[in-house]
């Protein structure tokens, strides 16, 4: 049974304990007790020079020595439950279909419960938009559970309160302002929750002036904006990747950030699937200015200025509206000649129309019109864009933003209410926000911590978690899920819609309301399709009325356990109303869309990072930690800078940098990162950093004599950069133009967890003959589709075995991992440290090397310029049938097993670190500290099926060999065989792309043996005849063969 | 003279306590020596009686034995599904029974002191009704079978095997106070995996896996 958290208990009840308790124990403490009482008495008479005080040192030394060896340890307890229920069963863990709410796009999770708390979340693959993947970002969100320094009480004016009198004031605040008719103001993020929206419905009614206004901090408000402008309605496209065959990506990392990564790396994967015949694989171009995730994993990619984005939009459509013979009356023509990708771009396209897709980040209206007119002339619309039943994730509207803002400073607010945002954080201008909402009479967060807003608000109103509360979400019109609570709230917090109802005087519990609101609107969509016997009961008896009415209870029950369950469910919604593509809207571009010039100085653009996003899970370690998929830097945001345009300054990696603007205002200075493919007139920094309240990292990492915070006491983890989003244009624009960059002194070292970037070998390391190691196999599209083993090195390799064959028992674990379906986006390594309870290190120590990630995912690049090649290869124990490792363990720490496992027995392991320096993979880690875990409530996240590993220790990937025992036993328990793949590791869970295939190797019918006899199949290090378990398939590539760069010259 | 003394002192000094200390040090104690091991728990439950004498199967009790990873200790709604009815032992209801008749009274409600805190832990009046004014409390047993924390034991393999309970828990159904009977030590469980008796395989192929990984990860 569990005792965490209970330890405090256990000693104070050992101290109780009477002696006769543990027999052998307390007789030998006192058989040892007694010389020693005597011992003073014999002292004292050895000499007449031995003083009073000297005789008090000596026996209060004996006494303390005595006295220590009196403790005696805890007397372990089992406490059982008063009363049981059927499903928890202490030790056994259950899942539960929620859904993730760690951002607006609200993707299906199944929660891990265990012995009453929830310990992991992984995609649910009955959710048709993420189909079983799960983000890093969902996946750390259940660390915010437990986090000890959560809001759990209401506070009014700055100090705790109790509900009952926070509800009293606000009430009396709300009357009034409904009597007087002033103005009430309700500010959220996204909201796509029915239950909520109905909430706020019934909560807006009563006032005369009441506006629901909607941001994103990561706005596309200009998509939705351009869609009102071309098609007469504010609505953001839903995105069919999956139905894309060419597919044009104006900055938009859709991999990584943008709307909704898991949906559609989902469908990436799918519209690039190499199983068929012939191999079907989209074309991906990506223009952009920095080098994003998703521009790594492109097929060709173009780094522009940001400043030209328009321009080659403008281009495109031309060159489209010449190709297909439309006039573009409208449609001023754009200077210049077009550039030559943007000519052979229309030329792709125009060969795709209808299943090609042109996607835009950018925030300039005009672009997002010229991108809807392209998109509508290749008629994507009704086939890679659906207007009808539309995404729902992004709602947010900068222009009714900017409105609330010019209200505000006007003073005219007098209730102003504030819902999973952090405008003063989050927007520009923040100090000048937080005295203005200091001023509003009444102004309510509803954040769970005392965040930028909550501190400047008069009341907060703490919700609880995701994984504490009833809700639902609908991130697609007609795809609905529910969310359930798996544990009793840890603290006072209140449902959102539950505090709205108590002030408008109809409490309702967050259950009650959610089911009423279920069975109101969504069961009459649902009834349709599920019980189609309903019509018929036509005949108006009063008991055939009575009957239905049970019927139709009993339907909704039906409906609702079954939405429950799967935590999905699929209505049919009325479809939105669409105009058709409205020519005239061209008339909105701007002249400045048309030519785009380069302006004096660099061009200043922010962005999200794919563990960071807006900065709302700052707090969160575990994602401070995880390494950007293409920086590989953690615990900072820096300045990225082209290595020409670093080299032009003088500047270094690590060297501060100053950016000012060129009409004044406050200067950033952050250390510089040299970024291969950016564009050179671009420096870029990331958002999401410097947070109040990121201190709490000062001691996140050990402490020793050479430790440095991660974090200095009131500072921040990294800079807040939210000041330069520029609002000027209507839209919250993360473009800045002109802005100087100069060379500080100082140098701040960046905590990188990869340290080599090149996938050649430099030359003084080559091996004699000359050739690097083929690390990443490759091949183009064409070549693959000739030869299916293309990319293979023509090396061979030594015959010569001195291994004894290895007797293997029933199984042969294995893995395979799909380098072309690899988008580097980090979800496995993050399922990989919530799962083995892999401790967060701190900046200081990643500095040293020192992380402890069991999968890491190595990123490479190779060649320059235009045509940079990225690879993202995931890392992890290979289980190596001749493992290095094994062979120089001098206690047998490291054996094999019987399975194909490389087992690490940590209670074995001495810490000679033998292992670690015979691994090639270098993926053994090394426990230089016992790393933190005071914390009794974060303690709670601790996986209780993994040992928690302590100083002087190795640790590795497990294959997370606790699935495996459990399935075994689970299927022994049943007296059955074990299934075919019945055995998912964590990380193969959540890969978004379903890239990794684990199973068994000696099983045929497995997933895993028809991946190893995929022709695209190869190991690592084969020279070395290691015999690894884990291979990968080899990247293919949709780019010309010339283009295409060759690690090994022999292919 | 003085140094010499205060050395001789710091001496003696130094080496009792570290003769202290000895016990402290013989409870670090690995796995296996805390055979005999018989604690006074809160409530004086015996398995003699209810596994023994009346025969109730183990795993009535234990049911997490096939379903989880621990057979668990029943929660207290376990006992009630028979203490509901049975407040008392048979003679001591008897003896009242005879008690009454002899003086001619109605007899009266006998509650046995020990089943009398099972439902006191439940917060159940007289009538075994909940009582308004009581609070549930746990009941906090001691723990007798207690492995390290870097293995990870899970009875189900075992129950499906066939091991019988007493096989490693002693003859349980004898022992009115439970007392560690074997010493669960890694020795001590490898033998019974290499058994090809007990562990249902031919010689020199046991089932039973001595991987380290079936109990340590």
């Amino acid at each position: 049974m569990s005792n965490m958290g209970s330890r405090d208990d256990l000693k104070a009840v050992g101290i109780d304990v009477s002696e006769g308790d543990v027999p052998g124990r307390s007789k030998k403490a006192r058989s040892k007790k007694a010389p020693s009482k005597k011992a003073p008495s014999k002292e004292d008479s050895v000499s007449a020079g031995f003083g009073r005080r000297d005789f008090l040192k000596a026996s209060g030394f004996l006494v303390a020595g005595t006295a220590m060896g009196c403790t005696r340890g805890p007397v372990p307890e089992a406490v059982p439950l008063l009363e049981g229920t059927p499903e928890m069963v202490p030790g056994r863990s259950s899942w539960y279909a929620s859904t993730c709410g760690a951002c607006t796009a609200a993707c299906g999770a199944v929660v891990r419960s265990r012995d009453g708390r929830p310990l992991k979340l992984e995609g649910n693959s009955l959710h048709s938009l993420s189909q079983g993947g799960l983000c890093a970002v969902g996946q750390a969100s259940l660390l915010e559970l437990y986090d000890s320094q959560r809001l759990l009480k209401p506070w009014w004016r700055g100090e705790a309160t109790t509900w009952e009198k926070l509800d009293t004031e606000i009430e009396a605040a709300l009357n009034a302002a409904a009597a007087s008719g002033r103005s009430v103001r309700l500010l959220t993020e996204t909201l796509h929750s029915p239950s909520e929206l109905a909430a706020i419905a019934r909560f807006g009614e009563r006032f005369e002036d009441f506006q629901h206004v909607v941001y994103d901090p990561l706005s596309t408000s200009a998509i939705l904006d351009a869609h009102a402008a071309t098609h007469g309605r504010r609505v953001l496209p839903r995105y069919r990747i999956d139905a894309a065959d060419v597919l044009v990506s104006f900055d938009a990392d859709f991999l990584a950030t943008w709307i909704s990564p898991v949906e559609f790396t989902a469908g990436y994967r799918k519209a690039r699937d190499l199983s068929g015949e012939p191999p079907l694989m989209s074309y991906h171009l990506q223009i952009e200015s920095r080098l994003s995730l998703t521009g790594s994993n492109a097929d060709e990619r173009h780094a522009i200025h940001p400043a030209e984005m328009a321009s080659w939009m403008g281009h495109l459509a031309a060159e489209l509206g010449a190709h297909f013979g439309e006039g573009l009356a409208q449609l001023k023509p754009p200077a210049g000649n077009a550039p030559p990708p943007v000519v052979a771009m229309a030329e792709r396209l125009s060969k795709a129309r209808g299943h090609s897709l042109v996607l835009c980040g950018s925030q300039d209206l005009s672009t997002q019109i010229l991108c809807n007119l392209i998109n509508h002339l290749l008629g994507n619309y009704g086939n890679s864009l659906d207007l009808e039943h539309p995404s729902l994730q992004r709602m947010g509207d900068d222009g009714a933003l900017a409105g609330l803002r010019r209200e505000l400073a006007s003073g005219q607010v007098e209730v102003l209410l504030m819902r999973g945002v952090n405008p003063v954080y989050d927007l520009p201008g923040g100090e000048e926000l937080a005295a203005q909402i200091r001023k509003v009479p009444l102004s309510v967060s509803f954040a769970r911590s005392r965040d930028e807003t909550a501190s400047a608000s008069t009341a907060i109103c703490p919700e609880p978690h995701f994984l504490e509360d009833w809700r639902d979400a609908e991130p697609v019109r007609g795809k609905l899920s529910l969310t359930q609570p798996l544990i009793r709230p840890l603290g006072e917090t209140r449902g959102f819609a539950r505090t709205l109802l108590t002030w408008n005087g109809e409490p309702k519990a967050e259950l009650d309301w959610l089911r009423e609101v279920w069975k109101r609107e969504i069961l009459p969509l649902a009834s349709a399709s599920l019980s189609p016997d309903s019509s018929s009961s036509t005949v108006a008896s009063e008991s055939m009325a009575s009957e239905s009415m049970a019927s139709e209870s009993m339907a909704f029950e039906k409906f609702w356990d079954g939405a429950l369950h799967d935590g999905y469910v699929e209505v049919r919604r009325p479809a939105f109303e669409v105009g058709p593509f409205d020519g005239s809207a061209l008339e909105l571009v701007t002249e400045e869309a048309g030519g785009g010039t380069h302006r004096d100085g660099l061009s200043l653009i922010l962005y999200p990072k794919v563990a960071m996003l807006d900065g709302r899970h700052a707090h969160n370690a575990w994602l401070q930690e995880l390494p950007d998929p293409v920086t590989k830097v953690s615990w900072d945001n820096y300045a990225s800078l082209a290595p020409a345009t670093a080299a032009e300054l003088g500047v270094e990696e690590g060297d501060l940098v100053k950016i000012s603007k060129a009409g004044g205002g406050e200067d950033l200075v952050l250390p510089a990162l040299l970024q291969p493919g950016q564009h050179g007139a671009v420096v870029a920094l990331a958002q999401g950093y410097g947070r109040l309240g990121t201190d709490r990292f000062a001691q996140v990492g050990p402490l020793w004599l050479e430790s440095e915070p991660t974090v200095e006491a009131g500072g921040t983890v990294g800079s807040r950069v939210s000041d330069w989003l520029d609002p000027g244009s209507g839209q919250l624009t993360p473009v800045v133009h002109g802005v100087e960059v100069t060379a500080v002194a100082g140098h701040q070292r960046l905590a990188r967890s990869q340290v080599y970037d090149d996938r050649e070998v430099p030359e003084k390391l080559r091996p004699a003959d000359g050739h690097p190691r083929p690390i990443i196999q490759q091949a183009s599209l064409a070549a693959y589709t000739e030869d299916r083993s293309a990319g293979k090195p023509h090396g061979h390799f030594p015959e010569a075995d001195l291994w004894q064959e290895f007797p293997l028992g029933q199984h042969h674990w294995g893995m395979a991992i799909d380098l072309t379906a690899c988008t580097g986006c980090s979800a496995c390594v993050l399922a990989c440290q919530v799962e083995n309870n892999v401790p967060v290190v701190g900046r200081d120590e990643v500095r040293r090397r020192r992380d402890l990630y069991w999968m890491r995912i190595d990123r490479y690049y190779s060649q320059e310029g235009e045509n940079l090649e990225v690879a993202h290869q995931p890392m992890l124990c290979h289980h190596c049938d001749n493992a290095p490792c094994e062979t120089v363990c001098p206690v047998l720490a490291t054996v094999h097993s019987e399975e194909g496992l490389n087992q690490q027995i940590y209670n074995r392991c001495v810490g000679t670190r033998y292992c670690a320096n015979n691994c090639p993979f270098k993926v053994r880690r090394f426990n230089w500290f016992k790393y933190a875990h005071e914390d009794a409530t974060a303690n709670l996240v601790l996986n209780p099926d993994v040992t928690v590993r302590s100083r002087g220790v190795m640790e590795k990937c497990s294959f997370c060999v606790q699935r495996i025992q459990e399935a075994k036993i689970s299927a022994k328990a049943r007296r059955e065989e074990l299934a075919v793949d019945a055995v998912k590791t964590a990380c193969q869970q959540s890969c978004p792309a379903g890239a990794i295939v684990f199973g068994d190797l000696a099983d045929p019918q497995s997933e895993i043996a028809q991946a190893v006899a995929d022709p695209r199949h190869y190991r690592l290090f084969e020279e070395l005849n290691i015999e690894p378990s884990v291979g990968y398939r080899r990247l293919i590539r949709n780019r010309p063969e010339e283009e295409m760069g060759h690690a090994d010259p022999h292919a | 003279m003085r140094a010499r003394v205060l050395t001789l002192i710091l001496v003696v000094g130094i080496a009792l306590a570290a003769l202290a200390t000895v016990p402290r040090f013989a409870q670090l104690r690995g796995p296996g020596n805390n055979r005999g091991y018989e604690p006074v728990q809160p409530l004086a439950y015996s398995h003699r009686l209810h596994a023994g004498e009346l025969q109730i199967d183990c795993q009535y009790c234990h049911s997490g034995a096939q379903r989880s990873r621990y057979a668990g200790i029943p929660s207290a709604g376990v006992c009630m599904n028979c203490h509901k009815f049975i407040r008392a032992p048979r003679s001591a209801v008897r003896a009242e029974e005879l008690a009454a008749k002899e003086e001619g009274r109605e007899p009266l409600r006998v509650t046995s002191p020990e089943l009398a805190k099972l439902y006191q832990a439940l917060a159940l009046d007289e009538n075994l009704e909940p009582s308004a004014d009581g609070e549930p409390q746990a009941i906090r047993w001691a723990r007798i079978h207690q492995l390290p924390d870097f293995v990870y034991f899970d009875h189900r393999p075992h129950i499906a095997a066939g091991v019988q309970c007493q096989k490693c828990h002693g003859p349980i159904e004898t022992m009115e106070r439970v007392r560690q009977m074997e010493d669960l030590s890694m020795g001590w469980c490898i033998d019974c995996h290499r058994d090809p008796f007990t562990s249902g395989g031919d010689a020199g192929n046991p089932v039973a896996s001595t991987d380290c990984v079936s109990c340590h990860y």
